[in-house]
């Protein structure tokens, strides 16, 4: 029989922790009214512009008839942010949810805490005004497992949601894994490390006539040559139009927005100063002119001839910016599909998100996380981690928002079924790939199920399905 | 415009060293010893040599090749520019040099330790020497990662996949023709080693869209020539090789490997040049051609070749090449003694070598009743041409 590193019997400890399996709380209350200063904070976070959420006007002309609140932010209302004031108890009752086993759990030196897995159930869109109560129960304690994480124990909470008036609006199963830092193998602590130290590239060689394209790219511009003459655009540059003749050489500055024309994926011979495998792209701006470089966020079997890409200046290392490029993020859909016109084995089109320290946070912050691991890159590595990484409710914030953006503004959403695998780390591109997996009517409801996957230079790291209700055409 | 040189000179000797991994000997060493050879098989003794031609990339000089060899005057030496390109060109500068009177008998070179010393595969990735205009250019793809020719290349065949409809198969099919002929060429590396298409497809990737069998080996060796006018060939001992012509070419907006910024980057535009002045200075068409030599480096840009010359239209040749059409037997076989995939990398001058013996009846793999060969040099990159015939 195995033993914890305290010496306590291993079946006693994990009957200890079952101990509040199938106990319900007591009926809590939310810390807020369900309110636009926080829907907004949201939106702008997940840069979900869906007007449903922010505009009043079209908010009152759409199928909701009021602004509504997005649903993935479903348990953010529950959150009690910094200084964890207690939410307020509305009945008596058994006071249990998370707190006893989280407790039991640290003690026990599983320190590190993980969302891996959530699932929500929406019975209808929250508006401005509601104010959340809701139950929670622990529904499910793993034996301890051995992660790529560490070694460490899943728990499973269930937590139900109503209004003011007591009606239920919504569900959650929240999945988390609490494990032993540094007993892991891949991707928290030193794999993903090594995996950001900057790669010291080749240079490229500058000269007079060409400084102006590095400059701009120093500055975040990418600079195609224009002939002050007749206009003609260049890339390379060129010392002397030969169109018209003129030396007089000027610059515009490029929107950043091109095709594929062409891709290979390099794989040998492979240099360290590269990360493989490695996709080099010819890019052919909009403007006309075309540009090699480096496809980020997106695999060679997701790449195709034509696929619309958008600049992504990046420090390969401090001291060389390099004009990069990744899928274009799709236009978001302004008019809402029909379910007659989806069908079965639809993709979408995949759709890069840029994984930055302000996505990081701001995500947190949005959802009231403040996990210290998700804002503090210093306590984040104490506990094991590279960096700060992305919390689970920024993930499904992200992930809705690019299903919904596909769908259109009134696509209704019904349930969120998400599990989380590689970190999202600062620096990194996650690119969400989708594709329809079942359609139907239920009742008179067309119903449609997408599968989702967010994929990061470790993995996938979210997956899942999402389930929506699409507007039907007019029976004739 | 025709050649005024077109038909009025030819090759007369040829000499190469064993092709190898290693040649366990120095650059200068393989230089010497090939030239050596082809003066022998001229015919004539060094001090006849007055005119030198070979590659600006080439590290022999001259100077110490004419010492070793015993050549005591020369009154032509020049180079030319741009790699594996430079092939046909050698040849062609080595006829107009002996045509206008610059020298008589002009030795033709190339010779390297390009496995065991100095591979080109292995990439570039420094700046060395600042920021000289080819390091400039080179800046617009080392920081990418697209260090080596084969990633240069395999941009280029990604497009015309896309454009064509070719696929991994079609280019596979060149890889198989050549390792074919290799397979009974005794002077091959790869000499009784075919592979088939199940093969060249289950070949790693070196650069997707290229797998490991679409990409030449590396080789150690050399390769010379002897040139002089027809009317001097007459009166040697072999049988005159005619230059029914050669041509360069560099096309419009042309770069370095990586021409990528022209309207279209499925054709060879630099090898199109080389075939309108070949076509019109001799009056022949792809039908009297019996055997080419195409340039495979890399398998992909053989197939533009083909199109460029017109042997089919734009996007066909995936068709051209089926059902064995360029094997031994086949319309047009190509690379009979393997080619650059099966018997040595020697920057193509192997390749005029082998055009010279099938024109003369005596190659390993001979293609009957050869009239016409056609030699092509390196792709991408400015290039050069040439066609090689029976006399008169």
């Amino acid at each position: 029989m195995s033993e914890t590193d305290d010496g306590t019997d291993a079946g006693e400890f994990l009957e200890s922790l079952r101990e509040g399996v199938g106990i319900t709380s007591t009926v809590r209350i939310t810390p807020d009214d369900v309110n636009q200063p926080m829907i907004r904070h949201w939106c702008d976070v997940m840069t979900d512009h869906n007007p449903v959420y922010t505009d009043p006007e079209v908010a009152r002309k759409s199928v909701h008839g009021g602004i509504v609140a997005p649903p993935s932010m479903l348990d953010s209302w529950l959150m009690v942010g910094l200084g964890a004031r207690a939410p307020q108890s509305s009945e008596k009752g058994e006071d249990v949810g998370m707190l006893p086993i989280m407790t039991k759990l640290d003690a026990a030196g599983f320190t590190s805490v993980v969302a891996t897995n959530s699932t929500h159930e929406y019975d209808r869109y929250l508006r401005l005004g509601d104010r959340l109560r809701f139950r929670q129960s622990l529904s499910h304690v793993s034996s301890e497992k051995k992660t790529a994480l560490g070694v460490g124990h899943f728990f499973t909470t269930g937590t139900e949601f109503m209004d003011q008036k007591g009606e239920s609006v919504g569900r959650m199963e929240f999945t988390i894994l609490k494990f032993k830092p540094g007993t892991g193998s891949v991707p928290m602590t030193a794999e993903a490390g090594a995996a950001f130290a900057p790669k010291q590239r080749p240079r490229p060689a500058i000269s007079r006539d060409t400084r102006f394209f590095w400059d701009g790219i120093d500055l975040g511009e990418l600079r195609i040559q224009k002939c002050n003459g007749c206009e003609a655009l260049y890339h390379p540059p060129m010392v002397r139009c030969p169109k018209c003749g003129a030396y007089d050489l000027g610059y515009k500055v490029s929107k950043g927005r091109g095709k594929v024309y062409s891709f290979v994926e390099i794989q040998h011979p492979q240099f360290p100063i590269f990360d493989y495998p490695l996709l080099a792209v010819l890019v052919e701006l909009e403007e006309g002119t075309r540009i090699l470089s480096n496809l980020i966020g997106v695999s060679a079997d997701e790449v195709k001839v034509g696929m619309p890409v958008e600049l992504a200046i990046q420090a390969t290392d401090p001291e060389l910016n390099l004009p990069l490029f990744r899928p274009a993020r799709p236009a978001r859909r302004e008019t809402t599909l029909h379910f007659e016109d989806v069908k079965v084995g639809d993709e979408l089109a995949p759709c890069p998100v840029a994984i930055t320290p302000t996505l990081i946070v701001g995500g947190a912050m949005a959802s009231r996380d403040f996990q210290d691991v998700h804002h503090d890159v210093e306590l984040a590595k104490k506990r094991g981690s590279p960096n700060i990484f992305m919390n689970i409710m920024t993930s499904g914030g992200l992930t809705s928002r690019y299903v919904t953006d596909w769908a259109g503004p009134e696509a209704i959403l019904r349930n969120m079924k998400i599990r989380l695998g590689a970190p999202n780390y600062p620096g990194d591109t996650m690119t969400f790939s989708g594709l329809v997996n079942s359609a139907g009517l239920h009742g008179s409801k067309g119903v449609i199920e997408v599968a989702i996957r967010g994929a990061n230079r470790f993995g996938d790291h979210v997956s899942g399905t999402l389930e929506l209700e699409l507007p039907r055409r007019e029976e004739i | 415009m025709t050649m005024s040189f077109a038909g009025k000179t030819a090759v007369i000797g040829i000499g190469a060293t064993e092709f190898s991994k290693n040649s366990g000997r120095s650059t200068l060493r393989l230089a010497v010893e090939c030239c050596d050879a082809a003066i022998r098989d001229a015919g004539l003794t060094p001090d006849q040599i007055d005119g030198m031609v070979t590659f600006t990339v080439d590290v022999n000089d001259e100077i110490d090749l004419a010492r070793n060899l015993g050549i005591k005057e020369l009154s032509h030496f020049s180079r030319i520019h741009h790699s594996g390109g430079a092939a046909c060109g050698t040849i062609h500068q080595a006829a107009m040099a002996v045509h206008s009177g610059a020298c008589n008998y002009a030795l033709v070179y190339r010779a390297f330790n390009e496995r065991s010393e100095t591979r080109f595969g292995t990439g570039v990735t420094g700046a060395a020497g600042g920021a000289t205009p080819v390091m400039v250019e080179f800046g617009w793809s080392l920081p990418f990662g697209m260090l080596t020719p084969a990633s240069w290349v395999a941009m280029f065949a990604t497009r015309y996949m896309h454009q064509y409809g070719a696929t991994s198969e079609d280019f596979g099919r060149i890889s198989v023709a050549d390792r074919k002929h290799a397979a009974t060429n005794p002077k091959a590396f790869f000499f009784e080693k075919p592979i088939t298409l199940e093969q060249h497809q289950a070949s790693r990737w070196i650069v997707k869209p290229l797998h490991l069998l679409d990409c030449c080996q590396e080789s150690d060796g050399g390769q010379a020539l002897v040139v002089t006018t027809l009317e001097r060939a007459r009166d040697l001992p072999n049988k005159p090789v005619v230059i029914a012509s050669a041509a360069q070419g560099s096309g419009e907006d042309q770069h370095m490997m990586t021409s990528y910024y022209r309207d279209d980057i499925t054709g060879i535009p630099e090898m199109g040049i080389c075939a309108r002045q070949l076509w019109a200075d001799t009056g022949l068409c792809p039908d009297d051609i019996q055997t080419a030599i195409l340039y495979d480096h890399f398998t992909p840009l053989a197939l533009p070749q083909l199109e460029e010359f017109g042997f089919c239209e734009p996007g066909e040749a995936k068709d051209f090449i089926k059902d064995g059409n360029i094997e031994l037997g086949g319309r047009l076989p190509i690379n009979p003694n393997g080619g650059q995939l099966g018997e040595a990398y020697i920057h193509g001058m192997n390749g005029i070598a082998e055009g010279v013996r099938q024109v003369r009846g005596s190659a390993v793999n001979q293609v009957p009743d050869v009239e016409n060969v056609l030699v092509t040099a390196g792709t991408a990159v400015p290039t050069s041409a040439l066609i090689l015939s029976q006399p008169g």
